[in-house]
């Protein structure tokens, strides 16, 4: 686990933070028990994240001072394969998408921000690889398992890394809506946006 | 009594080879890596020189280290500008495998060789996956029955193989698995690469490089017989849609070895222009460097559509399409970026 990040029982919606539900959008496994490794299936490999090194499922966890909202663990779908999916939000003034997010292989996509005025603004989403890689973006390693899931083995000296990514957003307008990108090899596994200081 | 015990060990002089790594890179060119590294040569200025696109139809075999290659010279494929030759072999005599093996470390050069990591007990793979893999071959103990190996890819490795299962890995027939459709189907055969480096690069000089840069954007903008430069893109791309349109799972198969190489030549490539822009301070160079990597970036997306998509060739053309023309988008801007960079150098 990343030294920046802590877990407490805060609730969501804290200072300038807003977690985003994304339950309704959740679509892949990426998080597996020791006795049931063959439950995950992150990459296409079917490897998936240790559940035992990653903070408990539905906790409120903090990467360097932002609060994620962590998604159940070993209940089923963990996180978002991204294929297109429109997430809306609650319409707001914000500065930053906050993504808790891993990809397969380095990935550099593209995600779209629709506003109340009905403009539209392409940012990049840069996730770095989850299997043994640096942050090669400059995100934060939010979490990492210190071992590898296999369908039917765990695997040492292979870590499995969760980075914690942003997103500007440069449009003073008010956000409604994230569509996250067309490609597979992204994971986004927690959003929160960080509201504009008035 | 007396016990003649024969000196059978062979291994190189010096500190076991450079586990040379980078996230983006297969075996292919971590094994290069380390072969260079020996020889005193920087593996990125070497590997990285070259960037280029080939695609040879027909060619791409289910092997983690395939890479394309215009005249069959792999040593020339990977580093276009430097004195570096590659070449497979096969134990000449089946009675004595390891003959060639002997005489390569016994003249203190490093062997490369193609296994099955089903069979390596360091390899995740182990005993599980059969999938085609490269290795360093440092050291063979025939008194204690062991290879010394050296892998840089995760989880990098560097120790001593029981010589039984290091033969049953690179004598396996690597036989089609359904966990790994990309590198098994492909049988080792005991291949082995020599690999060479000739004369010694020269330090890179910004003339240097701006050389290299010309030469390999002028590959891009050129057309030629062969599917290279963008118009060889368009080709590749336009034959991966419509393969994928009739539900040619094969396309897809081949998309992830193929891309592989072209996505790790990139990598490397756009490091080695980032890493000079910022020694030299010229940040239009290192701008370029970093286009480029964004093409290797751009190979994710296309490469994992068609891995996931492998059993539905068809439901994923549309994506295929999509990413095939991220990717080459990614190419026009930065062929532009290089283009501009080189003109200054």
């Amino acid at each position: 686990m990343g030294h920046l990040t802590e877990i407490s029982a805060l609730p969501a919606g804290i200072g300038l933070y807003d977690t985003v539900d994304i339950s309704g959008h959740r679509n892949n496994t990426a998080i597996s028990a020791a006795t049931e490794t063959g439950a995950g299936a992150f990459n296409v490999w079917r490897n998936s994240f240790a559940a035992e090194y990653l903070p408990a499922g539905g906790s409120l966890v903090h990467v360097d001072g932002v609060p994620f909202e962590f998604p159940p663990v070993c209940e089923g779908p963990d996180n978002i394969r991204c294929a297109g999916q429109f997430i809306r939000v609650p319409e707001g003034r914000y500065d930053w998408i906050h993504v808790l997010a891993a990809s397969e292989r380095r990935s550099e996509d593209t995600v779209e921000l629709n506003f109340a005025d009905g403009s539209v603004d392409a940012e990049a989403l840069r996730v770095s690889d989850f299997w043994a890689a640096p942050p090669w973006f400059g995100e934060v390693r939010a979490f990492e398992s210190l071992v590898m899931h296999y369908p039917h083995h765990v695997q040492r000296g292979i870590p499995a890394v969760m980075w914690a990514q942003r997103v500007p957003v440069t449009r003073r307008a008010g956000l409604t809506g994230i569509l996250l990108p067309r490609n597979v090899a992204v994971h986004v596994f927690a959003l929160t946006l960080q509201r504009t200081e008035s | 009594m007396t016990v003649e015990a024969t000196a059978r060990t062979y291994t190189i002089t010096g500190p076991e080879p450079e586990l040379w790594y980078r996230d983006l890179i297969s075996c292919l060119q971590a094994t290069f890596g380390s072969v260079l590294a020996r020889a005193g040569a920087d593996p990125l200025a070497v590997l990285g020189a070259g960037w280029e696109f080939l695609h040879v139809p027909g060619d791409v075999r289910s092997e983690e280290f395939y890479y394309p290659c215009a005249d069959g010279d792999l040593g020339r494929a990977l580093a276009p500008h430097h004195d570096l030759g590659a070449r497979w072999w096969q134990p000449a005599d089946e009675d004595d495998v390891w003959r060639e093996v002997r005489e390569q470390l016994a003249a203190d050069r490093l062997v490369i060789a193609a296994v099955d990591n089903f069979h390596l007990p360091f390899r995740p793979a182990y005993g599980d996956v059969h999938a085609a893999h490269l290795v360093v071959i440092h050291g063979l103990d025939e008194t204690r029955g062991v290879v010394h190996v050296s892998d840089a890819m995760p989880p990098a490795f560097r120790g001593a193989v029981p010589i039984q299962a290091f033969l049953r890995s690179w004598g396996s027939a690597n036989p089609t698995d359904v966990q790994d459709a990309f590198f098994s189907d492909s049988k080792i055969g005991r291949r082995c690469l020599d690999v060479r480096l000739g004369t010694q690069p020269a330090p890179l000089t910004p003339e240097l490089l701006g050389g290299y840069l010309r030469a390999n954007t002028e590959g891009f903008t050129t057309e030629t017989s062969a599917r290279t430069g963008l118009s060889g893109y368009d080709a590749f791309a336009a034959e991966l849609a419509e393969r994928c349109r009739a539900g040619d799972a094969g396309a897809l198969r081949e998309l992830y070895p193929f891309g592989w190489a072209m996505q790790a030549q990139a990598s490397l490539h756009g490091e080695l222009l980032r890493r000079c822009g910022r020694d030299w301070d010229d940040p239009v160079l290192a701008g370029a460097g970093r286009a480029v990597e964004s093409v290797a970036h751009a190979w994710t997306g296309l490469r994992f559509t068609g891995a996931h998509g492998l059993d539905a060739p068809r439901a994923v053309t549309a994506d295929i399409s999509h990413h095939a023309t991220l990717l080459r988008g990614a190419y026009a801007r930065a062929i532009d970026a290089v283009g501009a960079a080189a003109a200054r150098l």
